[in-house]
């Protein structure tokens, strides 16, 4: 048994406790927003919150989560100001590695409100995208905290 | 009733001639075939059916022409003939159907249709659904026109004999017929299903181009605020309830099998039900993604020896360099003497380019969800091949057409990779072993790197005969290497043929290069390959100019300069030179350390060239600014036409920085991407887009903007380090 807060609410979750954190959200909890991507910490697609840090959810344990705050991209809202940012810019293309870059764009913003160009570059770098969105997110990620 | 082709025809003349064209966003070649010489315009209209009696297994309530479903309630669904991959052909085939329908855009919502007449394009003997060739919006358009207005008036008409008013007298606004002399209306919705009945008119009346509200406007895509809330559900996503999983095992040989596997290795894994053989390996089904993983991993098997086992890159690299010089070759342009080109040359330039496999890489890993029921084989799958895939699943399964149906999902990444179907199978085989249950077949990322359907590698030999001032006398280009089509449409083509994905956009350069000559020794590897976006275009732009960048050096001219003599009788094509040299400051003073790079290419029907600013610190480059310049005739979504030509910079940017496959024992080397890297957020250069909409016939978006950037890129860096690069990725070449 693996107790966590998920999107605010308690769950128990009755799982290996070495199934990585992703599986059990998106197929216990059925939070399917968190991608995966490539099950090895590579490439971003799979990126949530632990107790407010940015972290890749496929290479992390369930049992590394017992007793944590865990937020997904369902439980930023909606109207996020890097949700409403990535709208206002147009950044998806295909989509699937969105998820994780607002993820890791939030959690920036969270701890540096006004982020300098290398402090983007350096938050960002853990997360791919292949449509090539990336000028599109800095400008989405600058636009959200105002120093565009 | 079918609407006669010259119906259609003067159709797409209007629409053209009143909309000043459209291109938007598109994607990916729909398959090899169409890629031998891209034509300059669409081909003659091998006319879709607009008839909702055509539509199969799309045939619903509300349907009033094949593309168009208005319901009670006055929301429209399209039923689209391409797969939306985030090129925004979607949104901009909603915006042509809301402007002449006269319906919001918000109250439209936009889906794939199943495989039928309608949706499908090609000559009548191999009429077929998919999405590629940047054809998204050039091809389409006018369809989804035609069908709109015909419903339009289907509507009109209906709501007259309610309303008991001529026809003439009522308007349609946001989704409101209207009768304003006597303030009267009906909702859309309302007439919908008698609208239904009627036969739609031959020759609709469209809208004035005056009054759009969408085409050609700033119009949000409508599938990113779903993409940015976690709400779309993509193919890894889609549930059916009680859905088994199944993950797959290969042998990571390329082509090869398994010779026997140990169930029993899988099923000590708590939660897998089933090991069921596949081609290529097995598939492991399981109660969960993860156990099914698990006993993925726990499978034992013994490989079947294969003739790739003991394949590597440099045993390629050695047959395509000897290809270079081989005497038999399939040519593919010939004009002009060019022996007596070469025998009259001041001076000649030579030069060999190589290139490695490249992976597509899309962020989504391949699945698949199936299910047997009721003797009706259902797949929901990501694909940008809707017929191709369903033959292979007619196959497999051994069904005829109308026991399979196919519903496409939201795709994660395409770029040519979901062309191929070789997915298809193992879905298809594991649902048949849980009959009545749905599976989700899936790939992890090591397979999707290890499946390959690769651009191919592919070498080149270059020659240009130069006269005493510079002058072009005569230009050979050489190509040679494994040949995608071998791979991607087994069958059509034999060992010693011409691959026109090979040698892509070069038989009609716009330069004026005197004598030509351009041909294939083919040397081909059974390594899987595929269209990638834009295909040929990919090396091909490299090779010819990088080497038009060593030619004008031999000249003793400015590359941009040498580039306006060569296209000096070609008024469009100085117009794109010139507009990326102005953007980009083309001659300026840069800051010390920094250099400019040009290149100009022609693929898709448009002309883009782009400029690269770039720096080397440590020996790396670093690219600080792409300017690029793209004329695709015209544009309808203004914005999602830029983040396309944005994508395909960075995109271009990463093959050129980074990527290869490296063929070792008969696999890929690189897994995942810890060894196959992508470019990240550091390098992204700022992406500085111009179009240009001469009003020429529409170009594709999708594709054209991704091929010269590499040549812009190693141009500038040759100019920094005054040695030229003729082989990639830089990574690599820099460090030889």
């Amino acid at each position: 048994m693996v107790k966590l807060t998920v999107n605010g609410a308690p769950h128990t979750l009755d799982a290996d406790p070495e199934m990585p954190l992703l599986w059990a959200l998106r197929d216990i909890l059925n939070l399917t927003g968190t991608k995966y991507g490539c099950g090895v910490a590579q490439c971003g697609a799979c990126t949530i919150h632990l107790d407010g840090q940015p972290v890749r959810a496929c290479a992390t344990p369930l049992a590394a989560a017992e007793g944590a705050k865990v937020t997904t991209i369902e439980g930023l809202g909606g109207d996020h100001p890097v949700q409403k940012a990535w709208v206002e810019a147009q950044v998806p293309q295909c989509g699937y590695c969105q998820s994780g870059q607002i993820m890791s764009a939030a959690a920036l913003l969270a701890q540096n409100p006004k982020p300098a160009d290398a402090d983007i570059d350096a938050a960002m770098e853990g997360n791919l995208c292949r449509c090539g969105t990336y000028p599109r997110i800095k400008g989405a990620i600058k636009r959200a905290a105002g120093v565009a | 009733m079918t609407i006669a082709p010259d119906t259609i025809a003067l159709g797409r003349r209007l629409l053209l001639k009143t909309m000043g064209g459209l291109a938007v966003a598109v994607s990916i070649p729909l398959d090899a075939l169409a890629q031998q010489t891209p034509p300059a315009a669409p081909p003659p209209p091998a006319t879709p059916p607009l008839l909702a009696g055509a539509a199969g297994a799309n045939r619903q309530a509300g349907m009033l022409t094949a593309y168009v479903v208005v319901r009670p309630d006055g929301k429209v669904l399209l039923l689209s003939p391409t797969t939306e991959m985030g090129q925004g052909t979607s949104t901009a085939h909603a915006a042509i159907l809301a402007d002449e329908l006269g319906v919001r855009i918000e109250d439209v919502t936009v889906e794939t249709a199943q495989p039928a007449d309608p949706w499908r394009w090609g000559p009548a003997t191999g009429r077929t659904m998919g999405s590629g060739g940047s054809w998204g919006v050039r091809r389409w358009a006018p369809y989804v026109r035609q069908a709109s207005a015909q419903a339009r008036e289907m509507l009109v008409t209906a709501a007259a004999a309610r309303l008991s008013v001529p026809a003439a007298e009522l308007v349609v606004e946001d989704g409101r017929i209207l009768h304003k002399a006597s303030n009267r209306g009906l909702g859309i919705g309302e007439v919908a299903e008698e609208a239904g009945k009627l036969a739609p008119p031959a020759s609709p009346r469209f809208a004035d181009p005056a009054r759009y509200r969408y085409v050609g406007k700033e119009v949000p895509r409508l599938d990113i605020p779903a993409k940015t809330t976690g709400a779309q559900i993509y193919s890894f996503d889609f549930k059916l309830p009680g859905m088994l999983y199944a993950c797959a095992r290969f042998n990571p040989v390329f082509h090869a099998d398994f010779a026997s596997f140990d169930a029993a290795s899988a099923r000590t894994v708590k939660g897998v039900r089933d090991v069921v053989k596949i081609p290529g390996g097995a598939a492991i089904i399981a109660d969960s993604a993860w156990a099914a993983m698990k006993g993925a991993d726990a499978l034992k098997f013994v490989a079947a020896p294969s003739p790739q086992d003991s394949l590597d890159s440099a045993a390629i690299s050695a047959a395509m360099r000897e290809g270079l010089g081989a005497s038999t070759s399939a040519v593919a342009k010939e004009e002009g003497d060019l022996a007596a080109a070469f025998a009259g040359a001041a001076k000649v330039v030579e030069a060999d380019y190589e290139v490695p496999y490249i992976s597509h890489a899309p962020m989504e890993p391949w699945s698949c969800t199936a299910q047997f029921k009721d003797g009706v084989l259902e797949l929901w799958a990501p694909t940008q091949v809707q017929d191709r895939s369903l033959r292979t699943a007619m196959r497999v399964a051994e069904l005829p057409e109308d026991k399979v149906r196919i519903h496409t999902v939201s795709i994660g990444g395409g770029f040519g990779r979901r062309l191929a179907d070789d997915g298809i199978p193992g879905a298809v085989l594991a649902a048949k072993a849980v009959p009545g249950t749905p599976v989700k077949f899936f790939w992890r990322r090591e397979d999707e790197m290890e499946r390959g359907w690769f651009r191919p590698a592919q070498a080149a030999r270059l020659r240009a005969a130069l006269a005493a001032d510079g002058t072009l006398l005569g230009l050979s280009f050489r190509a040679s290497g494994p040949s995608m089509r071998m791979e991607f449409a087994p069958g059509n083509m034999k060992e010693g043929d011409l691959d026109g994905a090979s040698v892509q956009d070069l038989p009609n350069l716009r330069y004026k290069k005197g004598a030509y000559k351009v041909d294939y020794a083919m040397r081909h590897f059974k390594v899987t390959a595929a269209p990638w976006r834009s295909v040929g275009a990919t090396q091909n732009a490299f090779f010819l100019e990088c080497f038009i960048d060593e030619v004008a050096a031999a000249a003793g001219q400015d590359p941009v300069a040498y580039r306006k003599r060569l296209l000096a009788h070609d008024k469009r094509a100085l117009k794109v030179v010139d507009t990326a040299a102005e953007k980009s400051g083309w001659g300026r003073k840069l800051p010390e350390g920094r250099a400019l790079g040009f290149a100009f290419f022609e693929s898709y029907g448009s002309l883009c060239a782009h400029v690269a600013e770039v720096s080397l610190k440590d020996g790396r480059p670093r690219v600080h600014k792409v300017t690029a310049v793209l004329d695709c005739g015209d544009l309808v979504l203004p914005d999602g036409a830029r983040s396309q030509v944005e994508g395909g910079v960075i995109q271009g940017l990463s093959t050129c920085l980074h990527e290869a496959a490296t063929i070792k024992g008969g696999q890929t080397a690189e897994k995942n991407f810890d060894s196959y890297q992508l470019l990240r957020m550091p390098e992204a250069p700022v992406v500085d887009v111009h179009f240009i909409r001469s009003g020429e016939p529409l170009g594709g978006v999708g594709e054209p903007g991704l091929p010269p950037v590499t040549p812009a890129v190693v141009n500038a860096v040759s100019a920094l380090t005054g040695k030229r690069v003729r082989t990639l990725p830089l990574d690599k070449a820099l460090q030889a």
